[in-house]
């Protein structure tokens, strides 16, 4: 891991949503690290908290009902969670990018592609001299965006409207529109699950080479390992709130220490064809009463005492490789 | 087996219970349904205890005393006298009995014909099942509610039974039109596929798997309608096809008491408060109630 | 091949429609033993769904016929016996909107048995509990729960047990796990190849997963632009998968190994995107986006060979029977 301080960190977030039932207490400490130029994965299951996650270090998360119960998102060691909302406005605009799941929901119907387009690169870039591009930059900018997504006649992708493009062609879209800026760290929020395998190989590639030529940071949240393995570097999984093992992407996969991580892997069907495994045994836990100590405890085959006491600590694995789960406590000395 | 059962059954109803208390949360967040509620209970419970609780509860029929006439609000009439000598706030609580009868009498046989037919109309859509429906239901559409019910009640003699069956006889296509959109969209649940895969009847689908999905709906809008009823039979009441003197119609009473306006304002004021409000907390419950049927986003 | 439980021959459904008609499933041949999985694999707008909906009775084909256990029933549910609707039935995808939220589970499973008339009263709900402990679901906690209350994994067993209710012998499994997380998927795939076993079923397992294929299925069947490309064992077919848009899908697939990684045929050729059914292209509808496209490609259509037993390509690479090395 290199030695600089990160691009963004997140320290021991903590965030829970106020219901009719209660206070869901969802995310449980989430600590994890972008630096600079790297690829990070966060992994995790539906209702594992990734999304929280996410929307919390844009500030997007709505509150009420949502409450950050503690914690701190430093990007470049500033307090997003604190900044005032022009500084936040400033970060967003020059710094920040996303891709969500739902490219229908980050479009809006009722513009044309090229519309949102010019809208985004006439707000977020300057000549190098800071002055606001000209009327022809901003197109001859926004045509190359969409060229570089692999996009065929972006001339004419420019004036059609978002229903008139295909899933794959809108998702598109959307990387064009993020990348389209000088933005330093790209949030992707499971940006393929909705396509085709052959329409996500090709746009995984293609944002691959885009983040490679930009040099930009990415943290891709995805349920899919098959996606991480190809993309990331390194990845952080995510379970019932708190990472539960972090490590470089394809050692981790190959070997996974914490039981709920091994039960994740057993569970991947493999091109392989050995069967699939019984799966891993109960469900997520309730956010309004969540376990003691260890979340996974009562669904853990590996259970002790101690686990039901106190949340374990991150241990060391392995090279790089750390993982939340009192097997791997070394014996004192 | 029977503990079992048992346990089952407790389980079910604790679950109801549940259900229950979320619906109150969601419909106790706004305020103002609350009251609306609190004002409709108090006025269904004075309606139904009008004969023990209205001061002169013999005003409510043909009575005279023209020595107490035109006499304005005092301690002894709340809200003063009308003509020939009647408390008017007796009058008005026997009132609220006939306006509340009329609306849940004509919602019960406007509704469930309406809801009947829009069903069938919208498993239907697409067939000449619908399009008979649908266009009758246009048709009366067609025409303003207030004009229909006032031919129709014309034609008849006027009382209180014609009255809530020309009010019912407008009153249904709302409903038809309200449940065709609601089950058209509905037949294409995969609910409604499995159903009809597995052979069951047209009447499961319709009233086991199609209605209790449009309950919501269909309560909300029932709602709001009792507000809207009551100041149609008000006003059809008003022009003198309602409710017959001596009977205290709301409608009516503001109908005698406009004739004496400005002078005897409070022969008029008064009834025409009661219609106000109780249509006000209609409307409030209303939106308490889409409050509580609405999809949650958290 | 033993006599087989299902077949479709020269099965078709168009759909017209403003734009022009739609050809969902055009001409296709399968045969199903019974006891089989049959996986038919294909993007979205291939034509699969369409398919397995012709197969229950949603649709009556346009052309072509479906033979149940040799008989035919190529015709809408409605016009369908009560034994057939009895035999074949369906796990939807999502269960979110294929259980009826405002009944409850005891309700949602009683109906397939009170409309089958095949238990009521007291034994009525014997039956149900049996039902739901088959699928690992304990009847005291879910008998009256309703489905908005229980996760996504638990809907689907319930669909599944609801499927099973009539004692069926042929299910159609459209995307069952499609809308669950790797560790749920698991655990349904597994409860529903131990009740194959258990029951004697026959699956058509609807999907667009070719891993999960890998795993469940006897057979598979790739369709793309409402025609199948090849069908081939399992085995078989993903130790030599022959048709360009098969070696194209594997390719695409992310994998977590590096074992995997070696069984994917070379990385990086999946282009284009699958066209409108509306305006197929003529020939080969996949010429468009073939990397070892012919010249005769757009202009004939190639017709079905069976390279090796079991083993049917529809691709003009494979002109004739022909050994392959």
């Amino acid at each position: 891991m290199p030695n600089r301080s990160p691009l963004l960190e997140v320290r021991s977030l903590h965030v829970g949503f106020r219901i009719f039932e209660g206070h869901l207490r969802v995310l449980d400490g989430v600590t994890l690290s972008v630096h600079e130029g790297e690829r990070v994965g966060l992994v995790g299951e539906t209702g594992c908290g990734k999304t929280t996650t996410v929307k919390s270090v844009l500030r997007v998360l709505p509150m009420p009902p949502a409450k950050v119960t503690g914690g701190e998102i430093l990007y470049r060691g500033r307090d997003v969670l604190k900044m005032h909302r022009h500084a936040l406005h400033i970060l967003r605009r020059q710094e920040l990018t996303a891709i969500f799941q739902d490219p229908l929901q980050s479009l809006n119907p009722v513009f044309t592609i090229g519309s949102q387009l010019r809208d985004i690169v006439r707000d977020s870039m300057r000549t190098p001299e800071g002055k606001p591009l000209s009327r022809r930059e901003i197109e001859a900018r926004c045509i190359q965006a969409l060229e570089e997504t692999g996009m065929p006649d972006p001339a004419r992708i420019m004036s059609n409207y978002p229903i008139q493009l295909s899933g794959g062609m809108r998702q598109r879209v959307c990387i064009a529109e993020a990348l389209s800026t000088n933005a330093r760290l790209l949030l992707a929020d499971e940006p393929t699950t909705n396509l085709d395998v052959t329409i996500q190989d090709q746009i995984l590639r293609k944002l691959d080479r885009l983040v490679d030529q930009k040099g930009a940071s990415v943290l891709m949240i995805t349920h899919s390992m098959g996606v991480v393995r190809d993309l990331t570097q390194r990845i952080y999984i995510m379970y019932a709130g708190s990472v539960v093992e972090t490590g470089p992407t394809r050692q981790l996969l190959a070997s996974p220490r914490h039981p709920y991580t091994e039960g994740l892997m057993a569970s991947v069907p493999r091109l392989t064809g050995r069967g699939v495994s019984e799966g891993i045994p109960g469900r997520i836990p309730n956010y309004l009463a969540p376990p003691p100590g260890c979340r996974f405890h009562p669904r853990c085959p590996h259970r002790m005492p101690e686990c039901s006491v106190e949340a374990p600590p991150m241990f060391d694995v392995g090279a790089d490789q750390r993982a939340a789960c009192y097997l791997y406590r070394r014996p004192s000395p | 087996m029977r503990d079992e059962t048992k346990a089952n059954l407790l389980a079910a109803w604790r679950q109801r219970r549940r259900n229950l208390a979320h619906g109150w949360y969601k419909y106790s967040r706004n305020p103002l349904s609350v009251i609306g509620l609190a004002v409709l209970a108090l006025i269904v419970l004075v309606a139904i205890l009008a004969p023990y609780i209205a001061p002169y509860p013999g005003h409510a029929k043909a009575y005279t005393n023209f020595r107490e006439a035109s006499q304005p609000p005092s301690a002894k009439h709340f809200f003063g006298t009308d003509r020939i000598g009647r408390d008017i706030f007796s009058r008005t609580l026997f009132g609220y009995r006939f306006s509340l009868m009329i609306g849940a009498v004509v919602l019960a046989l406007g509704v469930a014909p309406g809801v009947i037919l829009g069903l069938l109309a919208g498993y239907r859509r697409g067939t000449w099942i619908e399009v008979v429906i649908m266009r009758v239901t246009d048709v009366f559409l067609a025409v303003p509610p207030l004009v229909l019910a006032l031919a129709i009640t014309a034609m008849l003699t006027p009382n209180l039974l014609n009255q809530m069956m020309a009010i019912a006889l407008v009153w249904w296509p709302w409903y038809s039109r309200l449940v065709f959109s609601l089950a058209s969209s509905l037949r294409n649940e995969y609910f409604v596929k499995e159903a009809e895969l597995t052979g069951a009847s047209q009447f499961h689908i319709l009233f086991r798997e199609i209605l209790p999905n449009c309950f919501a709906p269909i309560m909300t809008k029932m709602t709001l309608d009792m507000g809207l009823v009551i100041l149609i039979e008000s006003t059809l009441s008003f022009v003198g096809l309602g409710i017959q003197p001596p009977k205290p119609a709301l409608g009516t009473m503001v109908a005698e008491g406009a004739k004496r306006l400005p002078a005897e304002w409070w022969s008029t004021i008064f009834p025409a408060l009661a219609i106000v409000i109780v249509i006000l907390a209609f409307n409030l419950i209303g939106d308490g109630l889409r409050d509580v049927f609405a999809v949650e986003d958290v | 091949m033993t006599e087989p439980i299902l077949e479709a021959r020269g099965l078709t459904k168009f759909f017209p429609t403003k734009r022009g008609t739609v050809r969902a499933v055009d001409q296709i041949d399968f045969a199903m033993a019974p006891g089989d999985t049959l996986g038919l694999v294909g993007e979205s707008g291939s034509g699969k769904t369409t398919t397995a909906q012709c197969v229950v009775g949603i649709y009556a084909p346009t052309q072509g016929d479906i033979l149940f256990q040799g008989r035919s029933i190529g015709a809408t549910a409605a016009k369908r016996s009560r034994d057939l609707k009895r035999e074949i039935r369906i796990v939807f995808q999502d269960p979110g909107s294929s259980l009826n939220p405002k009944r409850t589970i005891k309700q949602i499973l009683a109906t397939p048995l009170a409309v089958h008339r095949m238990a009521s009263g007291r034994e009525q709900l014997a039956r149900i509990s049996a039902l739901l402990e088959r699928v690992e679901l304990p009847p005291t906690e879910y008998l009256y729960k309703h489905p908005q209350s229980i996760g996504g994994g638990e809907k689907q067993m319930v669909a599944i047990a609801r499927a099973l209710a009539t004692d069926p012998s042929f299910v159609v499994l459209d995307e069952p796990t499609s809308a669950l997380d790797v560790s749920v998927q698991a655990k349904i795939i597994n409860l529903l190849l131990g009740l194959q076993k258990e029951m004697g079923l026959t699956y058509l397992f609807i999907t667009h997963d070719m891993s999960l294929m890998r795993n469940a299925a006897s057979r598979v069947a790739i369709m793309y632009l409402g025609k199948l490309s090849e069908i081939a064992d399992t085995a078989d077919f993903f130790q030599m998968p022959l048709h360009p848009y098969t070696k194209m899908l594997l390719s695409s697939i992310p994998v977590v190994s590096d074992e995997e990684e070696s069984l994917k045929p070379a990385k990086g050729i999946s282009r284009g995107e699958i066209p409108s059914p509306v305006n197929v292209p003529p020939g080969c509808s996949f010429h468009s986006r073939c990397p070892s496209r012919m010249e005769i490609c757009d202009k004939v259509d190639p017709t079905t060979v069976e390279v090796a037993p079991g083993h049917v390509v529809r691709c003009h690479l494979f002109p004739l029977r022909r050994e392959i090395s």
